[in-house]
């Protein structure tokens, strides 16, 4: 491991993390310039050491998921409390416990001045949640039969080979491609 | 002999510097920047000297305006370009706008202005036409060319967003329009003036092509007086260091930006693919009737955007499935889409010391033809496309805060959603006197969505002028004497919820004041509440709020007012007093984005609300003590603390922990309850989708959009649809 850059210390990045770090603080971080050029490390390292397992992070996705590599190979999107939602390459809301709002009562629950909820006849409120802990994950607001919307997909080896100079072990040319459709068709075939 | 640098012409000009980029990737062909190297104090020292004549131009300049929006708000621009177009240096103000120059330079040169009508010493040339360049009509550009020793070696550039443009509806921000000629007045590229000074005819065009010419003419001497004390500035700064360094500078600066941009990507973001969907609701049927049949009917709009950020660190915005183009106020050209697209990227990355175009080198578009950014119709309107394609900045903002918050850049991390209304008004006083005006205060400000670590913030962001500002309530009514603000405030629990909220959106309440003969006002809103603004909020959270407007008639307002008794002063208040009785009206009406041209007569209010942000993270891990600081301050009210976030509060606003956390596990029990496997729910929804069991408007978006293959390939994947599914 290269020298620490302790411009912006791991202890500083814990802090912000959990929402605790004095604003004034921020907004050192927020002028540092150049950024402290190991923050990437340090984030997983803070990270890790916030959940109860033992998966090696790859790139955390979302409040609560994150990128890990499997030991016997493979990458799969895992929530903090443990659930695995299968291959990062395939949309992580496939693997979700799914509601919909779909009435102006059930919307009005979670939109809370009634001139703006919206119109029933036009979106429907998903809401996706964790298997595991049942944190909420994700929200759409779309139309009725709209494409469950993919937000990311990291191209992780172009970024640790070619960003962070550090490729990882298990380098393939297809770990950048988009797998969603695979699992409709595997349901449509299950029937 | 051309008129440009070393006797090319700028046809030679332009055609060498596409070339050189398209070959070598660098701005110019500059793999070497050889100033920078030899003396880096000379060049910053030189690059300021243009930025501190950009804000000289601006502070100097606008004491001609009359405009709120110019004078107060600092709703303009001035500029130096390069003689093929690329803008070097920016004053503070209409951040995006940098982005439409290269597109109007680029028109002159490709029409041959050099040739006919020729380019001299003195000429101001004036834009504000879409087909060439312009956003929209409201924004005004006004050129002028820089000469050293007969060669043009720069242009300096005015711009601002003007109050009326004379349109089929008031002001500059329509939400009705059905083509560039409702649109109002649109000069394309026009030598407005000569040595230095307009031509008589030009002020006449102001005087009976626009509602307000008074007010227009003044921003245009305030265009034209920046402009050439930037103009003077340049010849001073040339004199100082030689011509052969300035246009050699002009080029280094571009290319030293344009590197600095991808190693921010490069060193604080991951490559990968990245989506985010908008829709939008247009509310045509019935409005303009027999007048305008095409456009006699609704739309909800679909804008998806998929975000590539390529190893080299490029970025390309894929629009694909965008609306089709149509006979309504919101299509836009490719300037006024890069333009406003790159709002999203100024906070998020292309800070600098001063605003430049590099960006057209590191932000690549994809607009399909025939969709609503990339308009085949010559004549189709697009006077409010930008407020509509603003919502492309959404990608940048929110995609670009995913990425930076996956490596740790947490501070950097700001979505945002910015949802505004703007509206305009006119009539006729009762002693006859003509008048409209329009009014932008919510264009120029924001609330700020959640973020990882803390809450958003109200009333705090501009994304088209990084100089945030309402204007002042005092200006405002002076240009708008019918309308008495009677409330301008923030809104409890109009925010979109999350661990980390948005800061509350703000509404005002105006009351009509003696209107005289006459009065209509219209409003345009950048998003509907009927669909929210984009798709999702950040991790759990959701999404931003739309707009909200009442328009409430023959009200007892006045007589409240008379005996000194408390009054309504936002939109909540305003329903809950006409439920109760309070307030009474003859009629009301309520709209969720755009509204048609409304009659207000003597004590009518005027109602309306927006900025209403995204919410980051599950509301069920909001803390404890930002709650009591919402109940403390009356942020939030205690049904919504109870109902949204789980957090029970004794009398005082304390929340009780222990009967907090055992609603909170009951909730969560809830969600167990009501949710469904993925692949029960994909079931029941395709065969929904299957029985095509949509909307009307829904149907009309779907079979639209299906027309890409890549939005149908994508559709149809989703739902295993048989290959000849059509809607």
């Amino acid at each position: 491991m290269e020298k620490r850059d302790d411009r912006f210390t791991k202890q500083n990045l814990k802090l912000l993390v959990e929402g605790k770090l004095d604003w004034e603080e921020v907004k050192k971080a927020i002028r540092l310039a150049p950024k402290d050029a190991d923050r990437f490390w340090k984030y997983l390292e803070v990270l890790q050491e916030r959940v109860p397992w033992k998966e090696k992070m790859l790139l955390r996705i979302s409040d609560h998921l994150y990128i890990v590599a499997k030991e016997g190979g493979g990458r799969v999107v895992k929530c903090d409390c443990g659930h695995e939602f299968g291959d990062y390459r395939a949309n992580w809301k496939l693997s979700c416990r799914i509601y919909v709002r779909k009435t102006r009562e059930e919307m009005a629950e979670v939109v809370s001045v009634e001139e703006a909820v919206p119109n029933p006849d036009l979106v429907e409120i998903r809401e996706f949640y964790c298997p595991g802990c049942y944190a909420q994950l994700g929200v759409e607001v779309v139309p009725l039969g709209y494409p469950v919307i993919f937000e990311m997909l990291p191209d992780l080896d172009t970024f640790y080979r070619e960003w962070l100079g550090q490729p990882l072990p298990d380098e393939r040319p297809d770990w950048f491609q988009d797998r969603t459709i695979d699992m409709p068709a595997q349901w449509a075939k299950e029937g | 002999m051309g008129i440009g640098y070393q006797g090319k012409t700028l046809k030679e000009m332009l055609a060498e510097k596409d070339r050189l980029i398209r070959e070598t990737g660098y701005f110019y062909g500059l793999e070497k920047l050889e100033l920078a190297e030899e003396d880096p104090a000379k060049l910053t020292r030189f690059h300021m000297r243009l930025l501190a004549g950009c804000m000289s131009a601006r502070e100097t300049a606008k004491l001609i305006s009359a405009s709120p929006a110019a004078a107060t708000m600092g709703e303009f621009l001035f500029e130096i370009a390069t003689p093929e177009g690329d803008v070097v240096s920016a004053s503070q103000g209409l951040a995006g706008h940098v982005l439409s120059v290269p597109f109007m330079v680029r028109a002159m040169i490709d029409l041959d202005y050099e040739d006919d009508p020729g380019i001299k010493e003195g000429d101001i040339i004036s834009n504000n036409e879409p087909l060439y360049g312009a956003p929209h009509a409201s924004d005004c550009y006004t050129f002028i060319p820089v000469f050293y020793e007969g060669e043009l070696i720069a242009w300096t550039v005015g711009m601002n967003h003007i109050s009326d443009v004379g349109g089929m509806l008031p002001g500059n921000l329509a939400g009705i329009s059905v083509n560039a000629f409702t649109d109002g007045w649109q000069y394309p590229l026009v030598k407005s003036g000569e040595n230095f000074k307009q031509h008589k005819w030009w002020e006449l065009l102001w005087k009976t092509r626009t509602r307000l010419g008074t007010m227009n003419i003044l921003d245009d001497k305030m265009r034209v007086a920046g402009a050439m004390a930037l103009h003077n500035r340049i010849s001073d700064i040339v004199e100082e260091f030689g011509v052969d360094y300035f246009m050699k500078a002009l080029r280094e600066i571009l290319e030293r930006e344009r590197r600095v941009l991808i190693q921010r990507i490069k060193s604080q973001a991951v490559p990968g693919i990245y989506h985010l969907v908008q829709f939008h609701t247009v509310r045509y049927k019935g409005v303009t009737g027999k007048l305008f049949p095409n456009s006699d009917r609704d739309w909800l709009l679909h804008m998806p955007a998929e975000l590539r950020i390529l190893p080299e660190g490029k970025l390309v915005l894929d629009k694909e499935g965008l609306t089709s183009e149509a006979d309504f106020h919101i299509n836009c050209r490719e300037a006024g889409v890069r333009a406003m697209a790159s709002l999203g990227t100024r906070p998020m990355f292309a800070y600098s010391k001063t605003m430049n175009t590099a960006m057209m080198y590191v932000l690549d578009h994809e607009m399909p033809p025939g969709s609503m950014a990339n308009p085949q119709n010559p004549f189709a309107g697009t006077i409010s496309g930008l407020g509509i394609m603003g919502r492309y900045s959404v990608p940048l903002w929110n995609c670009i805060s995913q990425a930076f918050f996956a490596t740790g850049f947490l501070e950097e991390v700001m979505p945002h959603n910015p949802v505004i209304v703007a509206y305009g008004l006119g009539g006729v006083m009762a002693d006859g006197f003509r008048w409209a005006g329009g009014n932008l205060s919510t264009v120029g400000v924001q609330s700020s969505a959640g973020r990882p670590f803390k809450d958003g913030e109200p009333v705090c962001v501009g994304s088209a002028n990084l100089m945030t500002d309402l204007g002042e309530v005092e200006k405002w009514e002076f240009v708008e004497p019918t309308q008495l603000y009677i409330g301008q405030k923030l809104v409890p629990n109009y925010c979109g919820h999350g661990k980390y909220r948005a800061g509350l959106g703000l509404g005002i309440c105006e009351l009509v004041c003696e209107p005289g003969q006459h009065l209509t006002l219209a409003v345009f809103g950048s998003a509907s509440s009927e669909v929210t603004g984009a798709h999702s909020g950040m991790c759990g959270g959701y999404p931003a709020l739309g707009p909200v407007t009442y328009f409430v008639h023959d009200t007892n307002i006045k007589e409240i007012l008379e005996k000194g008794l408390p009054y309504p002063t936002d939109f909540v208040q305003v329903r809950e007093w006409l439920k109760e009785g309070k307030l009474k009206a003859g009629s009301v009406e309520l709209y969720h984005g755009d509204t048609p041209n409304v009659v207000l007569k003597d004590g009518d209010l005027f109602v309306t609300a927006c900025m209403a942000n995204c919410g980051w993270g599950d509301p069920l891990e909001r803390e404890y003590d930002l709650v009591e600081g919402d109940v403390r301050h009356g942020w939030l009210t205690l049904d919504v603390v109870k109902g949204v976030y789980g957090a029970i509060t004794d009398g005082e606003g304390k929340v009780k922990a222990k009967e907090s956390e055992e609603l909170r596990q009951q909730m969560r029990d809830r969600r167990k309850e009501r949710s469904v496997d993925a692949k029960d729910w994909w079931k029941e929804e395709r065969e929904k989708v299957l029985t095509k069991q949509f909307s009307e408007d829904v149907y009309n978006m779907y079979a639209d959009s299906s027309k890409y293959e890549k939005f149908r390939r994508e559709f149809v994947g989703m739902w295993q649809l048989p290959e000849d599914y059509q809607l």
